[in-house]
């Protein structure tokens, strides 16, 4: 075998070409590394405003909260089931909400979005114990008080502690405190009270949808089947996780695919562009290599090192896009959601996962790359590579 | 001049492989650049192709929440406004296949295709359709989607209006713009207010109106808005123009992130040339000097490097965009017209997108050979001489 440490000093020795030739794969690999994580942070977002003991219950036929509507007298019966959990005061552990969509400017650009306002009752807080406010204080029932999720926050005009905005002509809310809730997308969100919420939007006695905690996540079944098979109701119970699966499908699959395209694309280019650095290093190495085979080092020892050498070079390039991309972490990603049609902040977030199948992108690209440069490397003639 | 582009031209065949594999990648990120670029310019499709004398007239707070029907009156009698319809956004889906997703428009079929006169039903159908109270019309490609011609029934179920709905197809229409989704289902909205009971009856999604002169767009927008400003639900009305540029900043952080994007591809394509050329450069360091030695000028020896950085610039641009044209416009355009119609109901170059794309190559090719083409250049003659001997 021909030590590794001398394909390492051929690799500082053509400075300029090296760099260059890592540079293309690292910027690759940042690429890959860096749609991966977003699609990652959307997955997540979505995933982790689910409880497994939650079920949502929608009117049927409706394939989103947005799109549900429930009238209040289904509300009581909805939380009566007997698997429904009970708060320790014996009430029902439950929320029936009202989502609507409103539009406001978005900050820094001249264009506006739609932010979903979420109407939630005064026992939110309790319902979702992973909901913390973290600036600010909770609003008070029956006020036109609003608190904002994190990630929203001064990123449209209105959306800070103390601003305000309107749901309707003279009838602004204000702001009194932001949360968070772990990253979820309920931080995408503006939580203001339930009446104050349908009554501005022509809403009254109905909301969009109804929330339980159950007894335990297995009485789901039975649970689904007692509200279903109510034909009078006309409802249907998802899981909150399954049912935010579904959500998330649709961005997260686009954002997948064209990250995988693009990488795809990046790849051949950069692969290229390592065969190029690879060839021409093995052409003025001719004289090298000849004395190598001369000095009786075989064929296929002449071909490792070779593929080793452009799978070090691929590897520097890799780490050097790696690491980059870890810097990603501290952006944020805001888009549509395509099933609500409102804005949603994403976090780019990187995994052991996605970092170990960057870095083999890299060493592939090194191999593919380095595959006939190598090969012709040992398919020299020592004579005549001798000989110049 | 001439003389030395073809010996540049000649020098890059005496390494066939190198240059080959060259431009093959420097294609490779032209197409990729192009490919890029066309997702993005079919987003903003809509808003560029927008009718200059259209205003539309939405619920002030959101999209969500309807106007009384009442509102279409005072809008038509609005000074300025010519014409005026109204949509409501139905929501519903193929029971067969839930998750394809299609846009289910409610409208006043009397008023619709005049105020939308780019969209185009032959005029046999749209009087069967008027006359049809279940009628419906729909665009070429979802008519394909939905495996449904004139004359069959169809029913969906419904996502915001509950039940089932039974539909008769009585046309399909064509675009004439650009801008029109092709894959939208347009019915009767009498047929579904009658369906409705309560609070959600006899209420409209938005109006959209033609107005007399272009230029007089925003005083009548203003009027409009005025009107509603003291009833209980205010509007904002605005240009189509200016409804669909406000909402791409919904994608504006994935339109950044595409440009972005498409530009490191033209880096990389320029680490790859400049790479190219440096090695030549390098290769050729002797023959530089002999060049030198025997009078040529230096401005010459770097012109005979960037020459051979233009020539491959030109033949990757070529070859990219020959790629990029049947790929993007054969291949995945019209999957994605097909498909997913709804956003992107025009997927093509543009030829801004194709003039760009040759220019940045060619340029990159230019920027990245100016560093070897400069050593080339102040090459010590004597130096680089001895080193050959």
């Amino acid at each position: 075998m021909i030590p590794i440490s001398y394909n390492l000093r051929n690799i500082r020795v053509r400075k300029v070409t090296s760099a260059a030739a890592a540079f293309g794969l690292g910027l690759v690999v940042f690429v890959f590394a860096s749609a991966m994580m977003l699609s990652e942070g959307i997955e997540r977002t979505l995933g982790r405003s689910a409880s497994p003991d939650v079920a949502i219950v929608m009117r049927k036929g409706a394939d989103s909260e947005l799109s549900s509507s429930i009238e209040d007298s289904k509300v009581g019966i909805i939380k009566a089931d007997k698997d429904v959990a009970k708060s320790s005061d014996g009430q029902p552990l439950g929320v029936g909400e009202v989502i609507v969509v409103i539009v406001l400017d978005k900050l820094g650009t001249n264009g506006v979005a739609n932010v979903q306002i979420r109407g939630v009752p005064d026992n939110v807080l309790s319902f979702r114990n992973t909901a913390k406010i973290v600036e600010g204080r909770a609003i008070k029932p029956g006020t036109d008080e609003v608190m904002i999720g994190k990630s929203i926050r001064g990123r449209f005009r209105g959306l800070d502690i103390g601003q305000s905005f309107e749901l309707r002509k003279n009838r602004p809310v204000t702001v009194v405190g932001v949360f968070e809730d772990g990253g979820s997308s309920f931080e995408s969100e503006v939580w203001g009270d339930v009446e104050t919420v349908r009554n501005s939007s022509g809403r009254d006695g109905i909301v969009s949808a109804v929330r339980v905690k159950l007894t335990n996540a297995d009485q789901f079944d039975s649970y689904k089947a007692s509200i279903e098979s109510n034909r009078q109701l006309n409802l249907q119970v998802q899981r909150e996780s399954e049912y935010y699966a579904k959500q998330s499908e649709g961005t997260s699959l686009f954002i997948r695919v064209m990250g995988v395209l693009i990488a795809i694309f990046f790849s051949v280019g950069a692969m290229i562009g390592a065969m190029i650095t690879m060839h021409a290093s093995v052409a003025h190495r001719q004289r090298e290599i000849g004395t190598l085979r001369a000095l009786g080092f075989s064929r296929t020892s002449i071909m490792l090192s070779f593929l080793v050498e452009s799978i070090a070079l691929a590897l520097i390039g890799g780490v050097v896009g790696a690491v980059a991309s870890l810097g990603m972490q501290f952006a944020r990603f805001s888009t549509m959601n395509f099933q609500s049609w409102s804005e949603i902040v994403f976090t780019f977030d990187p995994t052991g996962e996605i970092i170990v199948s960057a870095m083999i992108l890299a060493g592939v690209m090194g191999l593919v790359g380095g595959f006939f440069p190598a090969l012709r490397a040992a398919r020299m003639s020592p004579i005549e590579a001798m000989r110049g | 001049m001439m003389q030395l582009l073809k010996v540049s031209a000649r020098n890059l065949m005496r390494n066939k492989f190198r240059t080959l594999f060259t431009i093959l990648g420097a294609a490779v990120a032209i197409l990729a650049f192009a490919t890029l670029q066309t997702v993005l310019s079919a987003w903003n499709a809509a808003a560029e192709h927008s009718a200059k004398d259209r205003i539309a007239t939405r619920h002030k707070v959101s999209f969500v929440i309807t106007l009384p029907k009442r509102y279409i009156d005072t809008i038509r009698a609005t000074d300025g406004v010519t014409a005026a319809t109204w949509a409501n956004w139905f929501g519903a889906r193929d029971p067969n296949a839930p998750d394809s997703f299609f846009a289910t428009l409610a409208v006043d079929a009397k008023t619709f295709l005049e105020v939308y006169d780019e969209i185009e039903v032959p005029a046999d159908q749209q009087r069967a359709w008027l006359e049809d109270r279940r009628g419906a019309v729909v665009g070429d490609v979802l008519a394909k989607q939905l495996k449904v011609g004139v004359g069959d029934k169809i029913t969906l179920s419904g996502t915001i209006y509950p039940g089932d709905w039974e539909f008769n197809i009585r046309g399909i229409y064509k675009a004439t713009r650009k801008s029109v989704d092709r894959s939208q289902f347009l019915f009767h909205w009498d047929y579904m207010n009658e369906g409705l009971e309560g609070r959600g009856k006899d209420q409209i999604g938005w109006v959209i109106s033609r107005i007399d002169d272009a230029k007089r767009s925003a005083d009548i927008s203003a009027t409009i808005d005025k009107a509603f400003d003291v009833k209980d639900t205010q509007t904002v009305t605005m240009s189509e123009r200016a409804m669909n540029v406000s909402f791409m900043a919904m994608l504006s952080a994935m339109l950044t992130a595409l440009n972005v994007v498409s530009l490191i591809i033209m880096l990389i394509m320029a680490l790859i040339l400049g790479n190219t050329i440096a090695m030549g450069v390098r290769e050729r360091t002797g023959e530089y000097a002999v060049l030198r030695a025997v009078g040529f000028m230096p401005r010459q020896i770097g012109f005979l490097v960037v020459g051979e950085a233009f020539v491959i610039g030109v033949a990757s641009a070529a070859i990219g965009m020959g790629l990029a044209y049947p790929i993007v416009e054969k291949g995945l355009g019209r999957w994605l017209e097909e498909n997913m119609g709804a956003w992107f109901p025009y997927f093509r170059i543009s030829g801004e997108t194709a003039a760009m794309g040759m220019a940045l190559a060619v340029t990159l090719a230019l920027i990245a050979s100016a560093i070897p083409a400069w050593q080339a250049a102040k090459l010590n003659v004597t130096d680089a001489l001895r080193r050959v001997a």
